[in-house]
Parts: structure tokens; sequence; C-alpha cells
């Protein structure tokens, strides 16, 4: 209650209490002053109780009637009088009271204060959320079951309100303010102890800066994750130090470079975000001439992929805001542009992307492209996730999807460090080698395998900590046995080892463990268990190392 | 000269005073303890509440308790009277008692308001 306009407030109500007071003095000791007459014909003088009790009732304009007995004239004009002064000073105290309550400034200092309780309230480790969309709300739904919080800052009320009736659970405490003021990150925790960092996305660039900016200043321990697309902000957010630079164009670029040169990278990448382990036909890009329409960021992007790659390609530089003015639409496909398209080379290109900012634009230009030559492999860049469906129902080859990537590529930094140090790993690798690796882990561990996370350590493998603790030497393939039948070999992977700053790609498995590795380990739900129990319950250990107790 | 330090320091003043008043007399003759004066005292002490509403100071909330205690001592004096008058229908010693020494309660808690007040305006150098 250190709100400055809770005392503001307060002090407004001075006057229309002092009005009540005052008024209803006046007319009480009027009423038991003046002679009346009772039942019996007697002279009495009200006392002060029965004065009280008729004002009351006569200010609030509810009315019993005359009491304790019928009034003499003398009362009556009176008490005339006193009707209009105390109904009316009634009328106006209640009324001011009222609208101050309900006043706009007190209303938000109040909200503004349940805000900063919640915040410090959280007791586990939390971000920052700046701007509220579809990509934020993604995070913190997927995130729903890790043990982290999220408080979320905009600028619009409305989306605080939209996020307030999403009812996400555990509870994500929102507040509608300036997000580049310092005052409101202060508020949303940026000092606390459990903040863990603030994550910017916003589709300008500049204002990413200037809060990564006030961010670092405020608090120097935190993560920052900005979303940075132009080649200019990403070299100043590096230039400030920040480990984590989100630019999704530069994701397309590499995607697509790998996709046509290495494909089983791209799978391996891809599996981390969710596709199942399997290169599909319709997955490998084709090798032959590209159309790229639209040359914005993403085109750039584009371009340098398939630079890099060595494939030969046409730009069309074909931009949403400008087609629109021209025609007065933005759905492709009239004589003029089936001609441009025709000029571009369709009939013999093998793969045309439109990359430009309207999806209608998109999606007709790809099926114009479709008509003129039906074996092209057709890519399309997609704006808003709303219109999912209808990219799926046009048969498009592939969809990249700026705000997905956006979620999946922050969410993976968040919870699964360990995914996206191996993204990383992976991509300074060549295609033999992640053939090598695809085939390994389809003998082992299945089509479609799920991976899991774990440091070593007392809480999460109590008993190899107790072990390695004693300085016992245990080997990663030692613990890789059935616990059934430890002559057998438990069917799953170790992807990546992290012990410190050192990183081990796919790990020898006569390497020694340590307190404190972390590991990343693709295996079936069920040897996760297995695993699991292993490196907890001293017995299974024991059985598996082949120690009798 | 401040308009506001005037009325406010004759409010808190005058509470104090009525309130004298009214418990000054034998505390188990009632006659000595006038109605008008606790009526008095209840609406200039009321007064003195709400104008000392809204001070964020550390003295103006100080003073406010102070009245606040004040204001609850006197109303429950003021019901005491009623209620042994009209529910009891009984006016023995135990009930004037009681009246006067919820007004002496309140009493020096104005005092304890009008010493607070006084050693503010003595501190300040304008």
């Amino acid at each position: 209650m250190n709100d400055q306009i809770f005392w503001i407030i307060l002090k407004r109500l001075r006057i229309p209490f002092l009005v009540i007071i005052v008024t209803f003095a006046i007319t009480m000791l009027g009423l038991t002053l003046i002679d009346g007459m009772d039942d019996k014909g007697n002279v009495y003088r009200m006392s002060f109780f029965d004065a009280f009790y008729f004002v009351s009732y006569m200010a609030s304009t509810i009315g019993f009637g005359e009491a304790p007995y019928s009034f003499t004239y003398g009362q009556r004009m009176w008490v005339s009088g006193m009707i209009y002064l105390t109904v009316i000073g009634w009328f106006y105290a209640i009324g001011s009271i009222v609208s101050l309550i309900q006043d706009d400034a007190l209303r938000k200092a109040i909200s503004r204060n349940r805000f900063r309780k919640q915040v410090r309230g959280l007791g586990k480790p939390f971000y920052i959320m700046l701007g509220y969309n579809s990509v934020i709300k993604d995070i913190i739904n997927r995130m729903g079951v890790h043990d982290y919080r999220f408080v979320v800052l905009d600028k619009d009320e409305n989306k605080i309100d939209e996020l307030i009736l999403e009812n996400f659970y555990p509870h994500v405490p929102a507040m509608a303010g300036d997000v580049t003021n310092q005052y409101m990150l202060k508020m949303a925790g940026i000092h606390q102890k459990n903040c863990l960092g603030v994550i910017s996305l916003f589709k300008d660039d500049s204002k990413n800066t200037q809060i990564a900016t006030i961010c670092q200043l405020l608090n120097k321990k935190i993560d920052i994750i900005v979303k940075g697309s132009s080649p200019r902000h990403i070299e100043h957010f590096k230039s400030m130090g920040l480990k984590h630079i989100q630019d999704p164009f530069e994701i397309v670029s590499k995607r697509i470079y790998y996709s046509i040169v290495a494909p089983h990278i791209w799978l391996l990448e891809m599996w981390v975000y969710g596709h199942s382990l399997n290169l599909r036909k319709r997955d490998i890009l084709p090798h032959g001439k590209y159309i790229v329409c639209g040359y914005g960021r993403m085109g750039k992007a584009i371009e340098q992929g398939l630079k890099k790659a060595g494939i030969a390609y046409v730009l069309y530089d074909l931009e949403a805001k400008k087609y629109e003015q021209e025609n007065g639409t933005t759905i492709f496909g009239d004589e003029k542009d089936r001609n441009k398209l025709l000029e571009l080379g369709v009939e013999d290109a093998e793969c045309i992307i439109a990359a430009t900012q309207d999806d209608l634009l998109n999606l007709t230009l790809l099926n114009k492209a479709k008509k003129i030559n039906p074996n092209i492999f057709t890519i399309a860049r997609e704006n808003s996730l709303a219109e999912l469906t209808m990219f799926q129902a046009a048969k498009i080859n592939k969809i990249y999807i700026i705000e997905k990537i956006l979620a999946e590529s922050t969410y993976n930094y968040i919870s699964r460090p360990l995914l996206d140090t191996f993204v990383v790993e992976l991509r300074k690798q060549d295609e033999e080698w992640a053939k090598i690796i695809v085939s390994m882990l389809h003998n082992s561990t299945g089509i479609s395998p799920d991976y899991f996370e774990i440091e070593i350590n007392l809480e999460n493998a109590y008993a190899l900590s107790l072990s390695l603790q004693k300085g016992e030497k245990i080997t990663l393939a030692q613990i890789r046995r059935s616990r059934a039948n430890r002559e057998e070999i438990l069917p799953i992977v170790y992807l990546l080892l992290q012990r410190g700053e050192e990183i081990f790609l796919v790990p020898d498995s006569q390497m020694h463990l340590a307190i404190g590795d972390k590991l990343l380990i693709v295996a079936k739900d069920e040897y996760k268990e297995d695993f699991e129990y292993i490196v907890n319950n001293l017995y299974e250990l024991n059985y598996v190392l082949g120690r009798e107790y | 000269m401040n308009m506001h330090k005037i009325v406010s320091g004759f409010f808190f003043i005058f509470a104090m005073t009525l309130n004298f008043g009214f418990f000054y007399g034998n505390p188990e003759v009632l006659i000595d303890h006038s109605a008008y004066e606790l009526f008095a005292a209840i609406v200039i002490n009321l007064i003195a509440t709400v104008l000392k509403l809204g001070d964020k100071t550390q003295l103006g909330s100080v003073l406010l308790a102070t009245s606040l205690v004040a204001d609850i001592q006197l109303i429950a004096s003021a019901t005491i009277w009623a209620f042994a008058l009209y529910v009891l229908n009984d006016f023995g010693k135990e009930a004037t008692t009681a009246i006067v020494s919820l007004s002496g309660g309140a009493l020096l808690a104005n005092v304890v308001s009008v010493i607070l007040f006084i050693s503010d305006t003595v501190k300040s150098k304008r």
C-alpha cells in the first residue's frame, strides 16, 4: 500500500466524510433541542439515540416514518428544512465515495500491487516474457510441466486480458505496461534472485535492442534471449555479449542448406524438434533450378542457403504491399503474372519458394506455378499460424512458419539446453557421420525414439553418484546393461555428454563417468525407466556392474 | 501562516478540550456529565479524524491511529449510554462509571495526538 495514489484517494475522501458528519450533527442537535409531545400529551425531548436513528433513515431516504411519537409542528418545520440538507449531503458524499473507489488510477494501483505480490511469491526460477502473442503462448503451454515459471508484460491491455482468459496453470502473472520502461521491468522481478532471464521476441529489431540494453544494465547476471533478424542488429547483440540471439531467418537458411547438402543432418535437427527420425521422399529437396519469390529478409536468407549449397536459382523481387497497390488484391494469377512465371522459367525449374509477407499471395502463387508445372516442388512461408489448415489443404510440399520456428528454438534453449548444444555440434559434422548416427539410432532405438536429459548428481542418480563419490571408476558402457540380464545391452544411445565446458558428441562408451556430467540419452520410454532404476537403486546398480554384496 | 494547519490544529485541540469537559466531574454521578458535551465531543473527534486522512508521513499515520482510538472509545461510551437507558432500563453506577471511564480513555488518546501535533510544530523551523 505504498502507492502514492492510495493516499491521494484517501485525501480526496475528506470532503465527502466531512459533509456527512456536519449535516448529521446539525440535524441531530436540532432534533434533541426542539420540544415534542408523546402519545399522552406530555412534553418530551428526543434523546440523541432517537435523533440518530431518525436522521439515519431520513438522510438515506429509507423513511420509516416519525418516531418515537408523531412530531409536533415545531419538529416538522425543522425536519422539512433538514431533509434537503441531509439528503443532498448524503447523495453527494456516497456518490463521490463510490466514484473514488472505482477510480481508474486506484484500480490500476491495486492491480499493480497484486502483480508485484504474485511475482514476489514465485517460488521457482522464472523468465520474464515481453510481449504476449501466439509464440509466447506456445512456449508457456509447452513449459507447463517443467519447473519454470513465467511473468508476462505487454503494452496492450487486451493482450493481457487474453492471457488471463487462457487460465494457465501454474498461474502466469501478467501486467499491462510499457515494456521498455525500467520501472515495469523491476516490478516484473528482474532484480529477483530466481529471475533467470528476459525473453524478447518482438518483430521490431530496434525494440529488442533497446530492451536488451536496458535489461543488461538492470541485471548483468540474467540471460537475455532476443530475436534479431537483420545483420546490423545481430552484430550489435554479439558485441553486447548476449549468448542467445534468436534469428528465425538464419534458422531457415541453415535448414534449407542442410536439407539440400546433408539431409541426414537436417533430419537429426528436425528430430530434435519433434519430427520422426525417418527421411521421407518429400523431405529431400531437389537439386535443380530454384525460383525464389520475395526478396525480403526471408528471401535473402534463402538465397544465402542456396548459394552456400551451390544451387542455381532465380530471384523474383515480389513485394506483397507493392503487389497489392498495383493490382488491388493479393490473389496471384492473372495473365501478366503467368507470363512472369514463364519468364522466370517455371517450366524447367525443380523448386519454387514463395517467401512474401502475405499468406494469400504465397498460396495463390504456388498454386499457379503448380498448374504450369505439376512436378515442381513447392515451399511456402507462412506468416500467421491461424491459416495452417489452408496451407495443408493446398498440398504444399514444405511450409516454413516463422512463429513456430521461433517458439521451438526458444523452448529448446530454455528447457532442453543439451539438445540445443547438440544441434550446434551437429552442424559441425558431415553427412556421412549423420548417416551413421541415424542408422545407429534406428538399429538400437527404433524409428521415432524419444530422448531425455539427466545430470549425474545425488538427486537424479543417487546410487551412481554414491559409487562415484567413493572413487569407483564406472564407464558409460558398464551401466548400459539390461537389469533383467546383465549380459544383454540396454537399447539406449548416449548422444552427448557435457562435462563443465567440454562437450563430447556421441561419447566413447569406455569413458569414465564423473559427478556433474550431463547426459543426453536417446531411448524409448520403457528403457528410460530402466536406466533411471539402474542409476538410482543400489541393488540394480550392483547387479548391472556385476558386484555381489 | 498555513490555513490547513490552523483548521486541523483547531479541531485537534477542540476535540481534546471537549473530551476533557465531558470527562471532568464525579464519575459516579451522571448529572456531572452532559450528553450534549459527549455529542459535541464525538462530532468534533470525527471531524478531526477525517482531517487526518490521507497523510502519508509517519507522523500522519500515528495521528490517524490515535484519533481512531478516541473515536472508538467515545462511540462505545455513547452506545453504553443508549443501551443502559433503553435496553436494560436500569441506570446503575456501573453504567455511569463505564461511560465516564471510556471517555477518559479517549481523552488520553486525544492528549497523545495533541502532543504529537505540537511537537511536530515545534520541530519545524518555518
